[in-house]
This record gives structure tokens, C-alpha cells and sequence, in this order.
């Protein structure tokens, strides 16, 4: 049962009181787990019941894996979590929320994602450094202050973007009318002046939804785009 | 312009033909329409001396120059925000802080000697302000950025405020500021209270605090 405090302190969860499948505060998210779920190395903080973890890419999993987890690049970085109990989610205190697919498509950034239900399918975005999830399901992301959501036509600073849903994908912009004019000739040529910062932005169009977070700090992002062959190459720290 | 707060971490400001806003570099998380953003050569307002006067004071924070037909979003670094709706008073903060303000504002540098002579240096060196403070004047709106949720706190002559050095963002409004210290002996011998310095702020107007003691 749910104990408040005399004083309006604290709320006191257990086992029966946890969320299920719902936010317990801002940055942490409750899972109540009855089979199996995907869900990224170290994020999960604390969990009641039977729950084992077992590393992708080895163990009795590989059925659940090969139709549901199409990344060999990322498979390092994941675990399937597998029992019956709730299981407590946080990344870092930053925001954490939860979103609903329903036989949708969603690309994410990579460092962004936390945790997914099979019921969706995971494959690496041919833009590097996002995950594309298609199917039905629940999955949850974390972002450094809460995810805001727009509606294209818009240009989005790329590491303002957590996402997208539905649009078709993302070409660069480039804006450098600044640089036009004796002004921006000299500013060209000699550096004096500055750059804006903003010359580069994500473009979105079409129908859809677009995720951004209300920061420039990325969260810390495995690159993607490359088959598990030039993985080696491309491979940043982890 | 006014901001819009979308949440606590990021606003949204239109923006019009004729109308200019200043931003800080790298600020802006997404726009709409058609929007130009220009590296403002001499850091704000005024030409060159002003630039100058910036450069010297250490106030020269890289703006840019917002001009369009559209709307921005702003964000940065993960910082709470804070917007201030000014009407023809003056708001003071550290050019640092400032994630956006109109173009209407007039902006400005203050030597925080001018407040306190000797003493106002001090104290600009213990609140990390140093020895110049930008001040922003006219009519408009300010978006400042702050570790930690901001709120405000109204002084009146009847009711002085104190604030943490660390924890002060910015002020505005008729304001006298006094550095207070209460070191004795127990700092001499290192078992202070941690509370030796703090801002006293006398007369009418607004301070604005952050819920955090890490500057930006």
C-alpha cells in the first residue's frame, strides 16, 4: 500500500503500489514486467521479483532476438530483462517518458532510447546515430529536459532532435546568407565576425511528428549507419 | 517579442520583419518560416565603442542577430529559463546568462565599482559577476538561462532580501547591493558555516534566484 508521509514528505512505493508501466516521478519510469522486454545496459535502477538479464547475442534468447532486434552494431549495449516483477527505469535524472506505437514507425536517437517491448522491432535509421522501432508496442526514452513535440515543415538544430515519427526522413540545411555581401566576403575570408552557429539545421517535411529536446547536450550516442562489418571503423567511445 | 514557455527548458519567441532579436550563439533548438541567423560582429548594440566597452569589460558573449518571418525555439545546455518581461526598467545580469532578448532592449555595461566603489568589486568577485555587469534597459522581454528553476523574490525599502552569492542570477528594478560577510573566527580556523558571504539587497525591485548553487 501506498504510505504518504505525516508530513507530505515522501511517497513510499512497494511492490503493489509501483506504477505500472507509468512514471513514478519525472525521471524514473516502472515497468510492470511479465515476459520479456529490450532495454539498454544500466539503465535499469532497482526491481522487485524474478527478473533475469540476459546479454544479446548469447543465451536461449535467440528466437526472441532475431525477430526483434535487427542492429548487430548496438547488440553490445542491450539486454533482454526477462521474469515477472516491476522493474525501475532512470537514466541519469534526465526526463524520462514513455510513448505508445500503434503499428507506427519512430526513429529515435540512439542514446535516447532506454527500453522497448517486443511487440516492437528495432533496426538501426540509415541516419547515423538513430534507431528506427516499427510495430506496436511501448518503449521508453529519456531526454535532457522534456520532449516537446512539432508538426513539420520545420528545421531543427541536430542535436536539439530526440526524434521523429511517421515524416519521411530528415535533409540537411545549410544557411549561409550571412556570408553574402562585402560584409560576408570579408567575414569568409578572414574569419573575422564569427559564424552564427546555426548554419546547419535538420529539415523536416511532409506529415508527421517531430521530437526535440530543449537542450544542445546530446546524450551519449553509439554512431550508426554502417553494417556490422565497418562497425570497427566507426565505432566511437562507448 | 514575448517568449512563450513551452517548458520549463525551452521557449518559443515569434519573430517579425522589422523586429530584430539578439540570441546567444548555438541557442536556437528549431524554427519555423523563414528565418536568418547572423553573427552579430560587435556582440550587441551600439558599434564599435560599444564593442569595445564589451570586449574590455568582459561582457562579450557571441550574439546573434535574429531576423525574419517565423517563429524560434531557444534552448540551451540543458538550463532552466527564466523570461522577464521588462517595462522601461533595468534588468542586470551577466552577459552569460542571457539566452535572448529583443532588439528593443537597449543593452549596456556597468562597472560594479559604480555601485559601492571598492566594495562593489569585492563583490562582483564573490558572486562571479567580475568587475562589469550588463544591464538591459527599454521595453521588452528577456529569456535568461539559470542552473536550476528560478524564482523571483520582491524587495521593498521595508524588506531587505539576502541571497546566497552563488545562487543570485540577476536583478532589476531600484536596487542597492551590499556584499555582507560574517566571517569570525570559526572560517579562520576552517569550520565555517559555508554561509560567510551573502548579497543584501535593499530598495524596490526584483531578484531573481536559482534553485542551485553551480553558476553556469
Amino acid at each position: 500500500m501506498t504510505v504518504l508521509h505525516p508530513e507530505g514528505g515522501p511517497v513510499v512505493y512497494d511492490a503493489a503500489t509501483l506504477p505500472r508501466d507509468d512514471n513514478v516521478n519525472p525521471y524514473a519510469f516502472s515497468v510492470q514486467l511479465d515476459g520479456q522486454w529490450f532495454l539498454q545496459k544500466g539503465k535499469m535502477i532497482a526491481y522487485y521479483g524474478q527478473i533475469d538479464f540476459q546479454g544479446i547475442g548469447h543465451g536461449p534468447l535467440d528466437r526472441l532476438i532475431a525477430a526483434n532486434f535487427h542492429s548487430p552494431m548496438h547488440a553490445a549495449d542491450w539486454v533482454v530483462a526477462q521474469g515477472r516483477g516491476m522493474m525501475l527505469l532512470a537514466d541519469r535524472a534526465y526526463d524520462i517518458n514513455s510513448y505508445d506505437l500503434d503499428d507506427g514507425n519512430l526513429t529515435i536517437r540512439s542514446g535516447n532510447l532506454l527500453a522497448f517491448q517486443p511487440g516492437l522491432t528495432l533496426k538501426q535509421s540509415i541516419i547515423p546515430g538513430f534507431l528506427t522501432l516499427l510495430g506496436t508496442g511501448k518503449f521508453v526514452a529519456a531526454s535532457n529536459g522534456a520532449v516537446h513535440f512539432v508538426e513539420p515543415p520545420i528545421r531543427v538544430d541536430p542535436e536539439a532532435l530526440v526524434g521523429w515519427a511517421d515524416c519521411p526522413s530528415p535533409c540537411h540545411h545549410y544557411d549561409h546568407a550571412y556570408m553574402r555581401g562585402v560584409l560576408g566576403g570579408i567575414r569568409r575570408l578572414t574569419g573575422i565576425g564569427g559564424a552564427s552557429g546555426e548554419e546547419h539545421q535538420y529539415e523536416f517535411t511532409g506529415a508527421g511528428q517531430v521530437l526535440i529536446q530543449s537542450t544542445e547536450q546530446v546524450l551519449g550516442a553509439v554512431p550508426t549507419g554502417a553494417g556490422p562489418g565497418a562497425a570497427a571503423v566507426g565505432a566511437g567511445p562507448q | 517579442m514575448p517568449f512563450t514557455r513551452i517548458n520549463s527548458k525551452m521557449v518559443e519567441a515569434p519573430v517579425t520583419p522589422g523586429q530584430r532579436m539578439f540570441s546567444q550563439r548555438g541557442a536556437m533548438l528549431a524554427y519555423r518560416g523563414r528565418v536568418t541567423f547572423t553573427p552579430s560582429i560587435t556582440g550587441g548594440q551600439g558599434g564599435v565603442m560599444s564593442m569595445i566597452g564589451r570586449r574590455v569589460a568582459n561582457e562579450a558573449t557571441p550574439l546573434m542577430v535574429v531576423e525574419g518571418e517565423g517563429s524560434v525555439m531557444f534552448g540551451h545546455g540543458g538550463h532552466h529559463i527564466h523570461t522577464v518581461d521588462l517595462a522601461g526598467e533595468t534588468l542586470y545580469v551577466e552577459a552569460d546568462r542571457l539566452l535572448a532578448f529583443d532588439g528593443s532592449l537597449r543593452q549596456g555595461t556597468m562597472f560594479m565599482g559604480s555601485q559601492g566603489g571598492v566594495m562593489g568589486v569585492l563583490r562582483g568577485q564573490v558572486t562571479g559577476q567580475g568587475l562589469f555587469t550588463t544591464t538591459l534597459q527599454g521595453k521588452g522581454s528577456v529569456a535568461v538561462m539559470a542552473h536550476g528553476g528560478v524564482f523571483e523574490l520582491p524587495v521593498t525599502p521595508a524588506r531587505p532580501v539576502h541571497v546566497d552569492p552563488q545562487a543570485y542570477v540577476a536583478h532589476r528594478g531600484e536596487l542597492r547591493n551590499k556584499l555582507v560577510t560574517a566571517i569570525g573566527w570559526r572560517e579562520m580556523v576552517g569550520r565555517g558555516s559555508g554561509e560567510a558571504f551573502q548579497l543584501e539587497l535593499s530598495g524596490q525591485g526584483t531578484v531573481y534566484v536559482q534553485a542551485s548553487e553551480e553558476r553556469l
